[in-house]
């Protein structure tokens, strides 16, 4: 009888443990939090991007040519390998500007940081554009 | 009767176990699914870097400055600068949407400024094209409190000295030296249309006068052309266009050496 009582306390310390061990477990195969560090550090890559290629106007001049595929191509050239974007231009009425996806990759299933940006285009009818940047790490 | 207590006390103390081992275990799960939903809050993070957001900001002030410099100097009305920076502080002001920012333009109304314009044509062999804005920056949100003030000055301007040279009867050897200037640094041009007046018209020289222009590289432009010209005066204007659309012109008397 006294045997018995010590076999039970142990089965249920065994269950405690694998309670807490359980929990543990389902805990460590949760998603892991986003790394805001590198969403930041992706964000200003896409903002100093946008910025190197406005300096001289070409970005302006380029979706006023209605270029996308020279824009494509600058970012891929300016964003470093890996980086997935997805580029979206707006007129200052926030109509679509951009007739087809400016894009390298598809950001579905990545998490993606996003980066707005204003362009002022420096020809004789000064024109402004609303740019909205998709930024994901895919390695 | 203690005693009984006693035992009934140990005999529970499995179950008092097993009832915190869950209670551990379900405060630790929900620890775990709030960092989680925390986390989930910032998977689309807005740029929060203030330093590119107000490098864009003056980048954009200053294309809409020369935007409305090049309209004006090529024939638009002045108050397309003022209109124009209306339109892009409204933009901006619309843009950031974790707090309150507003830009603010002031044009330049001191001479030679007018409603922050100044146009100098001038007979000297000196033409100005000139646009001057100051901006003042405010955003607050519940970080930062930021309060900014810079101006745009965009100026542009040609110097032309020109010498002619006798060759035959009242025929002449027109030589014209352009220089470009953006904002006191040496600039290359889009466009330079040189004028000679004969009779009181202006004419273009073209290959039957032997017109040849070089760029120098260095914003410095020479020209040369001969013409029948009469009169012992030779009067010489460059119409330029900097690389940026803005359009100035000189006048300048040319001398014989």
């Amino acid at each position: 009888m006294f045997d018995q009582k010590g076999q039970i306390r142990i089965i249920e310390a065994f269950l405690a443990v694998a309670v807490i061990f359980s929990v543990l477990l389902i805990s460590v195969t949760f998603p892991s939090s986003p790394n805001l560090d590198n969403q930041k550090s992706l964000a200003n890559m896409g903002t100093q991007a946008l910025i190197t290629l406005d300096t001289n106007g070409t970005l302006g001049n380029l979706i006023l040519q209605e270029n996308w595929t020279d824009i494509k191509t600058s970012l891929d050239i300016l964003l470093p390998i890996g980086v997935s974007f997805n580029l979206t231009i707006y007129d200052d009425n926030l109509r679509l500007v951009s007739s087809q996806a400016i894009q390298n990759s598809n950001l579905l299933g990545h998490e993606a940081v996003s980066v707005q940006y204003v362009c002022a285009v420096q020809n004789l009818n000064v024109q402004f554009f609303v740019l909205r940047l998709q930024l994901a790490w895919t390695r | 009767m203690r005693g009984e207590k006693v035992r009934r006390n140990r005999n529970n103390s499995g179950q008092v176990l097993l009832i915190a081992a869950f209670i551990m275990a379900s405060l630790l799960l929900s620890a775990q699914l709030y960092i989680f939903e925390v986390g989930k809050i910032s998977n689309e993070t807005e740029s929060d870097s203030l330093n590119d957001f107000l490098l864009a900001l003056k980048l954009g002030s200053r294309h809409v400055v020369i935007g409305s410099l090049a309209n004006i100097s090529n024939g638009g009305q002045n108050s397309n600068l003022v209109w124009n920076l209306q339109r892009w502080s409204s933009l901006v002001s619309r843009q950031y949407q974790f707090g309150k920012n507003v830009l603010n333009c002031t044009l330049r109304e001191t001479t030679p400024y007018a409603s922050g314009i100044w146009i100098s044509w001038g007979q000297n062999g000196t033409g100005v094209s000139s646009a001057y804005a100051s901006f003042s920056y405010k955003l607050s949100d519940r970080e930062v409190d930021i309060d900014q003030s810079y101006f745009m000055n965009i100026t542009t301007v040609v110097f032309i000295e020109s010498y002619y040279q006798m060759v035959s009867g009242d025929i002449k050897q027109v030589n014209v030296t352009i220089s470009i200037l953006n904002e006191e640094n040496h600039a290359l041009a889009k466009q330079i249309t040189i004028y000679y007046k004969l009779l009181d018209s202006w004419q273009v020289p073209n290959a039957t006068n032997n017109y040849t222009i070089s760029d120098c590289g260095d914003g410095t432009y020479q020209a040369s052309f001969v013409a029948d010209i009469p009169s012992q005066d030779v009067e010489i204007s460059a119409h330029v266009v900097d690389q940026r659309g803005i359009y100035v012109h000189a006048n300048a008397t040319s001398s014989q050496i």
